[in-house]
C-alpha cells in the first residue's frame, strides 16, 4: 500500500506542475520591471494608401460582426448606438456588437475581453500615470501592459491618426514612438456646473473665490435649497468634485506629485493643510445629505431636477443634464478653490476616452474602417457636440453650450494631478490625498482635518521609506 | 494471503480506471488551479499574456504583510473578514435555525414561506444586490423613509461611513444565504423521530427542554455541516462588496482585495495594474485562514458528534 500511495501523491503533484507549466509557458529570467517595457515585434504593415476602391457588392463580402466596447456615460452612448446604425447602413455586412459596461469595470472588462480575443474595438482612457524619472519601484500601468504584451494594435500610419492633433496623439496615445490609440478629447473635471435659475432667484452672484463660494451655499440652504450634489454611490464623483480645490492650490499639478515623491512637498504642510479643512467643509456642508446614495449616473439628473444649486463634476455629464431637462439653464465654472480669484482661472482635467483596437482582431479591416469614419471631422465634431469633450481634432469647434462655458478657461487647461499620480510600493490607502475629499464624513470616517492629513502624509512616507 | 476483488490480471485496475474521470476533474478544477495559484503566488505574473514571469520567492508575501502601511491595511482587510465571518455565521446559523424550527411545526402556509424564505438563494448577486441597493436608497428608499425621515436617523447606508458600510453588507449577506442553511437545518429536523418528541412531553419536559435535550443533540451533523458551510462561505465572500459597496476604503475583506489586486481596481480613480501575482499571494494567504478556521471548526464539532451520538 505505501507504494500505491507514493504513486497517488505523485501523481498529484506531477499533475499540477504540469498544469502550472502550461501555464507559465513564457516564463524567462526579465529585467526588473522598472525598466521600460520590452521592444514589441514589429507590427503588420498598415495597409498603404490607395484611393476608396468602390467597395463589391454588399452580398459579396464577409459579413462581419465587429465587437466595441465602451464604459457607461450615457452621452457617450446613445452617440455611438447611432453612429453605429448609420455605420452598419453604410456597410451592411458588417453588424455591430456594441457592449456598454460601468466605469469602475472597464478596466477588468478590457484584460479579459482582450486576452480571451473577444473583442475587436475598445475604449480606453488617455494613456498616464506612467512611472516617471523621480519614481522608483511603481508597477506599470495597466495600458503598458496592455502594449507590453502587445494586445493593442499599432495604428502608426493610419490616415485617420492625423486628423488628430500631435500632442494629443505624443501624450495619450503614444508609447515608445507608436501609436496605439487615439483619444476623442480632453474633460475638465475640476469645475462646478451651476442652476442658473436659483442663482438669479434669490440674487447670489456667480461665485470666484472660496469665501464667495461658502456665502452662497449658506444662502440657498438658509432658502431651503440644497447647495451641492454628487454621485456619491459611485465613490470616486465625491473626490473628483473637489479637484478644483487641489487645483487651486497647486496649479503645477506634476510639480506636486513630484515634491511628494521627493520630500519636497507634504501632505501635512501648514501651506496644505487648508487643502484638507476645505475638502472637509465640501464634503459636510456643500454637498447634500443622502449625496452617499445617489449613482454617478443618476446625479445629472438630480441637478437638472432644480433642487440642487451646483453640481460639481466634469463636462462630460452635460449632455445628460441637458438630456433630463432640455429647458434646464446652466453654467460650468471652475470650483473656486481659493480665496484670490487669480488662482481660480484654471480648468485642469485629462484625456477621456479613446479608441483603440485589439492587436490580434481577426476583423481588422471593418476596426480600421470604424475608427477612420468615427474619426471623419464630421461625424467626429457631432461626437464632441454630443459629449461636451474639448477637441483634440484641429478643426473642430466647440458648437455646444459645455464648450462655449469653458471657452474662456481653456488656455488655463491643465493636467490633473490624478493623471501623474502613482503611489510608491508600501504606501498605506491614505496616501493619494487627492482623494481625500471622500475620506471624511459621511462618505469616510474621518472628521479631523488635521488628522487626516498627518496620516496621509504617514501612508506616503511608509511607502517611501521602503524604497531601496 | 491477499484477495483481488477484480481477479489478479490487469482488472485489478479496474477501480482507478473508473475513478479516473471524477479524478481528472478535480485535478483540472480544484487542485490544479490551487496548485498553480501557490505556484505564481511565488513569481511577478501579471495575468496577461505574452508580458514575461519572472521568479521573486516571497517578494509578494513579504509586501503583502510587511512593507510599509499597506501591510496594515492588509491586516486590517483580514482583520474584517474574520469580523464579517463571525457575525454572519453566528446571525445566519442562529436564524436559519429558528426558521427551521418554525417551519418544522407543520403549520399551514409552511410549503409557502419555505419558497419565500429560499427564494433570495437562488436570484444571484447582481440582483440581490440591485434589489437592495434601491432598498437602501437614503433619498426617499423604504428603509431611509422610516429610520431617516420617521426616526430622524441619519444613516448614509450603502455610501454612508465604511462601518455602517460594512454592517449593511453583513445584512444583506445573511438575507441572501439564509435560506440554505434553514433548508440544511429543516432536512435535518425531520429526521428526528416523533416518538422522542412524544415521550419528551408525556415526561413533562417545556419546550425549551425538548429543544435542548431531544432536538439540538440529534441534528448535531447537520448543525456541524452548516457551522462549516458558513464559516467557509463567509471567509470567502466578496461579490456583494463588489456590487454594493465597490473598493471602498475601510470596507474591503480578502476576497475582494484578491480580486481587486489582480483585475486593477485598487485605486478608486487613479490609474491600477494587473498583479495576479500579488493577487495569488494574498488569495494564499486567505486559504490558511479558511484552512486553520475550516480544519479547526472540523475537528471540534466531530469530537462533539462523536461523543453525543457515538
Amino acid at each position: 500500500m505505501n507504494k500505491t500511495r507514493w504513486l497517488i501523491v505523485t501523481i498529484f503533484v506531477v499533475f499540477g506542475l504540469l498544469l502550472v507549466a502550461c501555464a507559465s509557458g513564457t516564463a524567462t529570467e526579465a529585467p526588473p520591471a522598472e525598466q521600460p517595457p520590452a521592444e514589441q515585434p514589429p507590427a503588420e504593415e498598415p495597409p498603404a494608401e490607395e484611393p476608396p476602391a468602390e467597395e463589391p457588392p454588399a452580398e459579396d463580402m464577409e459579413a462581419v460582426t465587429l465587437r466595441v466596447l465602451t464604459w457607461q456615460n450615457p452621452p457617450t452612448v446613445e452617440f455611438v448606438e447611432a453612429f453605429n446604425e448609420k455605420f452598419e447602413a453604410a456597410h451592411p455586412n458588417i453588424t455591430v456588437d456594441y457592449s456598454v459596461v460601468n466605469a469602475n469595470d472597464i478596466q477588468t472588462v478590457t484584460q479579459t475581453r482582450l486576452t480571451a480575443n473577444d473583442i475587436d474595438v475598445i475604449a480606453m482612457f488617455g494613456f498616464a500615470n506612467a512611472a516617471q524619472p523621480f519614481m522608483s519601484e511603481v508597477e506599470p500601468q495597466a495600458w503598458q501592459q496592455l502594449v507590453q504584451a502587445g494586445l493593442l494594435m499599432d495604428l502608426t500610419g493610419q490616415p485617420f491618426v492625423d486628423n488628430y492633433d500631435e500632442a494629443t496623439i505624443r501624450d495619450a496615445g503614444t508609447v515608445d514612438g507608436k501609436v496605439y490609440q487615439v483619444n476623442l478629447g480632453r474633460v475638465s473635471y475640476s469645475g462646478t456646473y451651476y442652476n442658473k435659475d436659483l442663482f438669479a432667484e434669490y440674487g447670489v452672484e456667480v461665485p470666484t473665490t472660496w469665501d464667495e463660494l461658502v456665502a452662497a451655499c449658506e444662502t440657498f440652504k438658509e432658502n431651503d435649497i440644497e447647495c451641492m450634489t454628487n454621485g456619491g454611490a459611485d465613490g470616486w464623483p465625491i473626490f473628483v468634485g473637489a479637484y478644483g480645490l487641489l487645483g487651486a492650490l497647486y496649479p503645477d499639478q506634476a510639480a506636486m506629485v513630484e515634491g511628494l515623491w521627493t520630500g519636497e512637498l507634504k501632505w501635512d504642510d501648514p501651506e496644505t493643510l487648508e487643502l484638507w479643512e476645505k475638502y472637509q467643509v465640501y464634503a459636510q456642508e456643500m454637498l447634500e445629505p443622502g449625496t452617499s446614495g445617489i449613482a454617478g449616473d443618476a446625479a445629472p439628473g438630480r441637478f437638472a431636477s432644480g433642487a440642487v444649486a451646483m453640481f460639481p463634476n466634469g463636462v462630460w455629464y452635460a449632455g445628460a443634464i441637458e438630456d433630463s431637462e432640455p429647458d434646464f439653464e446652466w453654467g460650468y465654472i471652475p470650483f473656486p478653490g481659493s480665496d484670490n480669484a487669480e488662482d481660480n482661472q484654471y480648468l485642469f482635467g485629462k484625456y477621456d476616452m479613446g479608441w483603440a483596437i485589439a492587436a490580434n482582431t481577426p476583423n481588422e479591416e471593418a476596426a480600421l474602417l470604424y475608427l477612420s469614419e468615427f474619426s471623419e471631422p464630421d461625424n467626429y465634431q457631432e461626437f464632441v457636440n454630443a459629449v461636451g469633450f474639448i477637441p483634440t481634432q484641429p478643426g473642430a469647434t466647440l458648437d455646444t453650450q459645455v464648450g462655449q462655458e469653458v471657452a474662456p478657461y481653456l488656455e488655463n487647461f491643465l493636467v490633473g494631478f490624478e493623471q501623474f499620480w502613482s503611489a510608491p510600493k508600501g504606501a498605506g490607502q491614505w496616501a493619494n490625498g487627492s482623494q481625500g475629499a471622500a475620506w471624511f464624513q459621511p462618505f469616510g470616517e474621518w472628521d479631523d482635518a488635521a488628522a487626516l492629513a498627518q496620516q496621509s502624509q504617514a501612508d506616503l512616507q511608509a511607502g517611501l521609506d521602503t524604497l531601496e | 494471503m491477499t484477495q483481488y476483488l477484480f481477479g489478479t490480471s490487469w482488472k485489478r485496475w479496474l477501480p482507478f480506471l473508473f475513478l479516473l474521470p471524477g479524478l481528472l476533474a478535480y485535478f483540472i478544477i480544484a487542485l490544479g488551479p490551487s496548485l498553480a495559484t501557490s505556484v505564481f503566488s511565488l513569481t511577478d505574473v501579471s495575468g496577461i499574456p505574452g508580458i514575461p514571469i519572472n521568479w521573486i520567492g516571497f517578494e509578494n508575501y513579504d509586501e503583502f504583510l510587511l512593507r510599509g502601511l499597506a501591510s496594515r491595511d492588509n491586516l486590517a482587510a483580514i482583520t474584517r473578514t474574520l469580523i464579517f465571518m463571525f457575525f454572519v455565521t453566528t446571525i445566519q446559523f442562529t436564524l436559519g435555525l429558528v426558521v427551521a424550527l418554525l417551519l418544522n411545526q407543520g403549520l399551514k402556509g409552511t410549503r409557502y414561506f419555505r419558497v419565500l424564505f429560499f427564494m433570495p438563494v437562488i436570484l444571484g448577486v447582481t440582483i440581490q444586490g440591485l434589489i437592495w441597493t434601491l432598498f437602501l436608497y437614503p433619498l426617499g428608499g423604504p428603509v431611509a423613509s422610516i429610520t431617516n425621515d420617521f426616526l430622524g436617523l441619519n444613516l448614509g447606508f450603502l455610501g454612508g461611513p465604511p462601518r455602517e458600510a460594512f454592517a449593511w453588507v453583513i445584512v444583506v449577506q445573511i438575507w441572501a444565504n439564509m435560506g440554505i442553511t434553514m433548508v440544511i437545518f429543516l432536512a435535518g429536523l425531520q429526521t428526528v423521530p416523533e416518538e422522542l418528541y412524544e415521550v419528551a412531553e408525556i415526561d413533562g419536559a417545556n419546550t425549551w427542554e425538548i429543544f435542548r435535550n431531544v432536538t439540538w443533540p440529534l441534528i448535531t451533523p447537520v448543525v456541524n455541516t452548516n457551522l462549516i458551510l458558513n464559516i467557509i462561505g463567509s471567509l470567502q465572500a466578496w461579490q456583494l462588496f463588489l456590487v454594493l459597496t465597490g473598493y471602498k476604503a475601510g470596507t474591503q475583506v480578502m476576497g475582494y482585495l484578491v480580486y481587486a489586486e489582480g483585475f486593477g481596481q485598487t485605486s478608486g480613480g487613479a490609474g491600477a495594474s494587473f498583479r495576479q501575482g500579488y493577487a495569488a499571494a494574498a488569495s494564499m494567504v486567505l486559504f490558511v485562514i479558511v484552512l486553520v478556521l475550516g480544519l479547526s471548526t472540523q475537528f471540534l464539532v466531530q469530537r462533539r458528534e462523536r461523543r453525543l451520538l457515538g
